[in-house]
């Protein structure tokens, strides 16, 4: 057994050095439509491994995650931005003092943007969190809300509506990839403990789990705070990709993006939440060519701009009819469970025969 | 196993369609993007008009065929930075045509200047679509001159010594144009009271009574409302009005929509807006022809997007022959020296910022027609 486990670590040690490998390559072969698809993959899967713990792990369905990404992207570009950038940005009104002459290097902007943002996860978790189910849904959705009137509102520090433009495009699939690593090794570390066991039991019966002495208060905000927390990051990463950001980026509508890509990984499969979103990325971008004009056999079909919102919305019914609790359930691929898995048929080809 | 053959099957099917569109050499691309779905679907589609005549009748460049590729960015930022890439790296476009909203064109932009990729708006007037951006171009003015305009237009023909401005706070282009405005009204006026009034609302609000009530308090000359969107302009009109507000409505490009008096109905007549061209009222040979064209093809008359998208089309193709070869570099140095160009929308002359230089023109809302009222020369 402990030859095998052996095995298993170098498996693992394999495979993360071929993923640093791969990056290594695309980052300098691949041209920039491809990594920013990439760099966008990384991202989804930091945000939809980050609600997954909420919303799969805890059981705590919260709505609210566009409002921490955008205070992790607002912070972090009012931190990297530098003073002459933010002088061209703010030509309505000018930015408030402290904020208007500090810079600092990108990756203290992307923890500081992380804290800050579980900060007011935790701020916001707090209170929230005694209510249950679709009240707790509403509170998170009106939060979301809130963050992006305030943001509209707030011009002598965001920028108001006209939002920051032209900021520094520091993401590229080392921060990207990277942070999703790191963001799906925490988490799945932190379900694999005691705090995990914990989490799932609230998911599970809350008042079963309090009977046994669980401190459901600690835990529900521990969770989301994590969650706030990466959101935050994944938030400031997506605004150094797409170089602008406004409050109207971080509407419901990228809410409900994150939601999709949870619940069709599978609500609890941190495996199947990656999945989905490398491919939710790659997806919206490869059915584009279903809009374009295509000619068969001679046979020419006009492009119609929308199709791929039809296909994708025909592979989210397939998934919600065959898949009820989405395409992983709530299992986990490791290399121990394929080991199983071969082993396992092995023995039964042996039996069999 | 059955449905991973069946996941696989799907997949695979949609990688040869992928790879079925792909492919074509010699070829000049030159990728178009615009919000064909999404709450600026209606723009997009009325700018493509104009683009696919242009199309239509320049198929060819240099000698070599044009392909257009449009790719629809769904009115969103992550998705209008993601098609002007596609464009760039997938499709190998020489030069990018769009968009219709400052909103998307802000991020379009940058990813086209970074990759040294010319690109010409169309209609986007923040001035942040080009500045700082010499890969950037655009065929429309920009706010500040839209906003100088209409203040220009308040204070010497309505003889306005008063504004109240409601503004579409959740719209960067509403608070752009709302802030010019407010600047050259009281740079006009000499005084700096003038604005009597500045109450904001949200985009796809309904309920406009508490920002008339208040615009209605304050007794203006003259309302200025410079919504994001042309439903939220006929509304606040509508219900002004409602309120016993006898002052004249002003506003900018959004108004231009057969829709605003779809919705405004009695209310918006008497109002004004500015926008950037007239079939009734064209300057140039090649707006007469244009507007015979666009009707033969479409059966009515073309609205401004539709002008605007058949001249940015043209001044690429333009830059194209000028610079007499499909080299980016040499397209963006074509662009940039573009002087008295002969558009539909008037004589453009691209400025040291990309920006066109050109007239403005004035329209007023008569018995449920738009009508035209004046042209402004740039000052």
């Amino acid at each position: 057994m402990i030859e095998k486990k052996k095995d298993f670590l170098l498996l693992k040690i394999a495979t993360i050095l071929i993923i640093i490998l791969f990056i290594f390559v695309a980052q300098r072969n691949f041209d920039t439509y491809v990594i920013r698809i990439l760099n966008l993959c990384g991202i989804y899967v930091i945000l939809g491994v980050s609600l997954n713990l909420i919303n799969g792990f805890t059981g705590q369905f919260s709505l609210g995650h566009a409002g921490f990404m955008a205070i992790g992207a607002y912070v972090s570009a009012l931190l990297y931005m530098s003073p002459e950038l933010k002088e061209v940005n703010y030509f309505i009104t000018p930015l408030i003092w402290p904020l208007s002459v500090i810079q600092i290097p990108f990756v203290f902007s992307l923890i500081i943007a992380g804290l800050v943002s579980a900060g007011v996860g935790f701020l916001v978790g707090a209170p929230c969190l005694r209510l249950r189910g679709d009240y707790l849904a509403i509170v998170t959705f009106g939060f979301s809300e809130i963050i992006r009137v305030l943001f509209c509102n707030l011009q002598n520090i965001t920028n108001g509506p006209l939002g920051l433009k032209g900021l520094p495009s520091y993401t590229n699939l080392w921060w990207s990839w990277g942070i999703a690593i790191f963001a799906v090794w925490f988490i799945k570390n932190l379900i694999n403990s005691s705090y995990g066991r914990a989490l799932k039991s609230i998911r599970e019966d809350d008042i079963a789990a309090e009977a046994m002495g669980v401190n459901l208060f600690y835990h529900k905000v521990l969770s989301f705070v994590v969650g706030a927390f990466f959101a935050g990051i994944g938030g400031a990463l997506l605004g150094s990709l797409v170089m602008t950001i406004d409050p109207n980026t971080f509407s419901f509508f990228m809410t409900f993006q994150i939601i999709i890509i949870v619940i069709v990984g599978g609500l609890g499969s941190i495996t199947g939440t990656v999945i989905v979103g490398v491919l939710f990325a790659v997806l919206m971008e490869v059915l584009r060519s279903v809009e374009s004009p295509m000619s068969f056999f001679g046979l020419n079909i006009p492009g119609i701009p929308g199709m791929r919102m039809l296909i994708f919305a025909i592979l989210l019914m397939i998934v919600v009819l065959f898949f009820h609790q989405g395409l992983m359930g709530n299992r986990e691929w490791s290399w121990e469970w394929l080991y199983y898995k071969l082993t396992r048929s092995k023995k039964e080809i042996k039996e069999g025969s | 196993m059955k449905r991973l053959g069946l996941m696989v099957v799907i997949l695979l099917s949609f990688l040869l369609m992928f790879s079925l569109v792909a492919g074509a050499a010699e070829e000049i691309v030159i990728g178009v993007y615009e919000p064909m779905t999404g709450p600026y679907a209606a723009g997009g589609q009325m700018t493509m008009e104009g683009v696919n005549l242009a199309f239509e009748q320049q198929p060819t460049v240099l000698g070599r065929p044009i392909k257009m590729v449009l790719v629809d960015n769904k009115s969103e930022k992550v998705e209008a930075a993601n098609a002007v890439a596609r464009l760039i790296e997938f499709e190998k476009a020489v030069a990018i045509v769009g968009t219709y909203g400052s909103a998307c064109a802000i991020p379009g932009s940058e990813v086209a200047n970074k990759a040294g990729i010319p690109m010409m708006g169309c209609s986007p007037t923040n001035p942040l679509v080009t500045l700082g951006k010499p890969y950037a171009f655009r065929a429309c003015f920009i706010d500040p001159f839209q906003g100088a305009v209409m203040a220009n237009f308040a204070v010497n023909n309505l003889n306005a010594k008063t504004a109240v401005v409601i503004q579409d706070i959740a719209s960067d282009y509403a608070v752009g144009l709302s802030n010019f405005f407010r600047e050259a009204f009281i740079k006009l006026t000499g005084n700096p009271k003038s604005i009597v009034g500045l109450i904001s609302y949200q985009t796809g609000d309904q309920d406009f009574t508490a920002q008339v009530t208040y615009a209605a308090s304050k007794n203006p000359d003259v309302v200025f409302v410079p919504a994001g969107s042309y439903g939220d302009a006929a509304l606040i009109i509508k219900q002004g009005k409602e309120m016993g507000i006898t002052a004249k409505f002003l506003g900018g490009d959004t108004w231009e929509a057969p829709e605003f008096i779809e919705v405004g109905g009695e209310a918006v007549e008497g109002g004004y807006f500015s926008t950037h061209f007239d079939a009734t009222a064209v300057t140039t040979k090649a707006a007469e022809k244009f507007c015979k064209d666009f009707e033969e093809k479409y059966k009515k008359a073309p609205s401004a997007f539709a002008a605007l998208g058949f001249d940015a089309f043209n001044l690429v193709v333009d830059a194209i022959k000028r610079a007499g070869s499909a080299d980016p570099k040499a397209i963006r140095d074509a662009l940039a020296e573009t002087k008295d160009y002969e558009g539909v929308t008037g004589m453009i002359t691209l400025d040291y910022n990309g920006d066109a230089t050109k007239d403005a023109i004035i329209k007023t809302i008569e018995n449920g027609q738009f009508k035209y009222v004046a042209t402004v020369r740039p000052f």
